[in-house]
């Protein structure tokens, strides 16, 4: 028997989920009260100095149905997704609330405080705290921050759970997917400069890593796991280009047990010592991963387009290197704004095979070892449809189409995969984003 | 099956005609504190400010700008003119930078005369307010000529 059982629980907690939602809504709002005297935004006199001690509170959120037409996978906004949807409509994936709350203590001190309940990688939607950190901004061409703050991996990554923010349901997943990174305990560092008519900004990150993500065997704790990178970018007029690299260290295996045992025992018994670096290849702690980015968005008037590239490349063998993109372009036209976009994401498998002799009893470790290299592997391109209707300041509704085409091979993209998948799907959605 | 219809009653509930631009033919011009000795001001430079992207004036001060209130015809007309954008979309580009706990929005004036004092009181605040309200307290330091 296959001893990697992907994703293994099955419990959907409905009512849970939609409790928990309102009861973080209403957790935070009683907190705030206390903190919050009167002086947001809407409160008209005194002249307060502008910078003058403030306490705002805010949110965002997305009531998000989606069903595809393949129910031999189901489709993941990201990997940190254990189940996602299929050919049943579902609010699972998308449906999401953000409460954030920002102080500022001084003219240059800020501090910010985001909660979000979605649906990830234990199955339920349990308040995560997103960032809580000290903003100092000493002048306007510097900023310092330091607590829990966004894994900024990739253009946008770092807002990817703000639906109101961008034109499709959800960014795409063949590009931001693999990052089930959102946070980290650290700090960043950014500077910004006039060059030409326009703004570089350069920052740098570094910190540690304590999220929790659905792995290929059920969920895997990367806590501890040390992380650092930059990110270059220039604006000037309707143009911004970015490009970025970071890396994380792994500090914890994906528990794979008992594979690694079994083929270094069969290795050592056999003397054959490809199995033997079978079993290293299967090893995640204390190894590298990097992300590279690039990314350029044209944004003038009506017309918004972007463009980015990404090449992940990981040490282990247990995930294989990958290359993604997005081309994705809107034109508003009054209140709606129609939109087309392409991507694509593909991974180049590591050739690695145990050197075993396929015969009992070690065609069950083959195939055991086959079966979790398989995994990772995405070979796919996601045509994408949709237009967002602003139907007021504060909220937009989304309607999307995606066509998925993959090979039967692309399994990484996906959870709880059949036999017979045959990397076809398509998405449809329909999203309500909302900001307060 | 409860998701689709909370969505499908909401969905309903929104489906109240929404008024597209808010109609004003009222110019604005941008003001500042006569103290400031800010000079005039550049249509990339008021945008970087207003949007956020860097506020450093050239004395060396951060600016403080200043919205009309959310629903002002004035306001839509301002990004409509400095950026092309509409007020929904303004409003999305602020839920990308606040939510991911990057730059503060402008803050927000109740009034045009609210506006004025406070950028009479304050020199590190601009704002924008009719053309035809700008009186002495106050200097002009950009406006767009269609």
């Amino acid at each position: 028997m296959n001893t990697i059982q992907p994703r293994l629980i099955k419990t959907a907690q409905k009512t849970r989920k939609s409790l928990l939602l309102l009861g973080v809504a209403a957790a935070l709002v009683q907190i705030t009260p206390a903190l919050a005297d009167g002086s947001v935004e809407s409160t008209p006199i005194p002249t307060p100095t502008p910078t003058e001690s403030s306490v705002s509170l805010r949110g965002f959120g997305t009531l998000g149905i989606a069903r595809s037409s393949s129910d031999q996978a189901e489709f993941v906004r990201d990997l940190s997704q254990p189940q996602g949807i299929s050919n049943r409509w579902s609010g699972r994936i998308d449906s999401m609330l953000g409460v954030q709350a920002n102080w500022q203590a001084t003219p240059t001190l800020e501090l910010v405080g985001q909660a979000v309940s979605r649906y990830h990688y234990d199955r339920s939607r349990d308040p995560e705290l997103m960032w809580a950190f000290a903003k100092w901004e000493p002048d306007a061409r510097l900023s310092l921050r330091a607590g829990r703050i966004g894994a900024d991996f990739m253009m946008l990554a770092d807002s990817r759970l703000v639906n109101y923010s961008f034109l499709t349901v959800r960014p795409s997943a063949d590009f931001f997917g693999p990052l089930f990174f959102s946070h980290f305990d650290g700090a960043d560092a950014s500077l910004t400069l006039p060059l030409g008519n326009g703004l570089v900004r350069g920052k740098l990150f570094a910190g540690i890593t304590h999220e929790k993500s659905s792995g290929i065997a059920g969920v895997w704790d990367t806590s501890g796991s040390a992380l650092n990178g930059l990110v270059l970018d220039y604006q000037t007029g309707p143009w911004q280009l970015r490009a970025s690299a970071a890396s994380i260290r792994f500090s914890s295996d994906i528990d794979l047990a008992p594979l690694p045992d079994l083929l270094r025992s069969a290795g050592t018994s056999l003397g054959i010592p490809s199995a033997i670096a079978a079993a290293d290849t299967l090893i995640v702690k204390n190894t590298t991963t990097r992300f590279y980015s690039i990314g350029a968005v044209y944004d003038d008037g009506p017309l918004q387009i972007q463009g980015m590239l990404n090449s992940i490349h990981h040490q282990t063998g247990v995930f294989h290197n990958s290359r993604a993109g997005y081309l994705l372009a809107g034109y508003r036209m009054g209140t709606v704004t129609p939109f087309i976009g392409v991507s694509w994401w593909k991974t180049h498998a590591k050739s690695s095979s145990t050197g075993l002799p396929d015969i009992a009893p070690f065609d069950a470790i083959n195939q055991s070892f086959d079966s979790s290299m398989a995994v990772s592997v995405a070979d796919q391109k996601t045509y994408t449809l949709g237009a967002r209707w602003n139907v007021r300041q504060d909220m937009a509704i989304k309607l999307q189409w995606d066509a998925i085409r993959g090979t039967a091979a692309s399994r990484f993209p996906f959870a709880n995969i059949k036999p017979g998948w045959n990397g076809h799907t398509n998405v449809l959605s329909l999203s309500l984003d909302f900001v307060f | 099956m409860k998701a689709i219809h909370t969505l499908l009653l909401i969905l309903l509930i929104l489906l109240i005609p929404t008024p597209g631009w808010p109609a004003t033919t009222e110019d604005w011009v941008l003001i500042a504190n006569p103290k400031a000795g800010i000079g005039r001001l550049t249509q990339d430079e008021v945008t970087n400010i207003f949007l956020g992207r860097y506020r450093r004036l050239a004395s060396g001060v951060t600016a403080e700008p200043l919205d009309q209130p959310a629903d002002s015809a004035l306001r839509a007309r301002f990004y409509r003119q400095l950026v092309d954008k509409s007020l929904a979309e303004i409003n999305a580009y602020w839920a990308r930078l606040v939510f991911s706990g990057k730059t503060r929005p402008p803050g927000v004036a109740s009034s045009s005369e609210d506006a004025m004092q406070r950028v009479s009181l304050h020199p590190e605040t601009l704002a924008y307010i009719e053309k035809s309200r700008v009186d002495a307290r106050v200097v002009v330091v950009f406006e767009i000529v269609e």
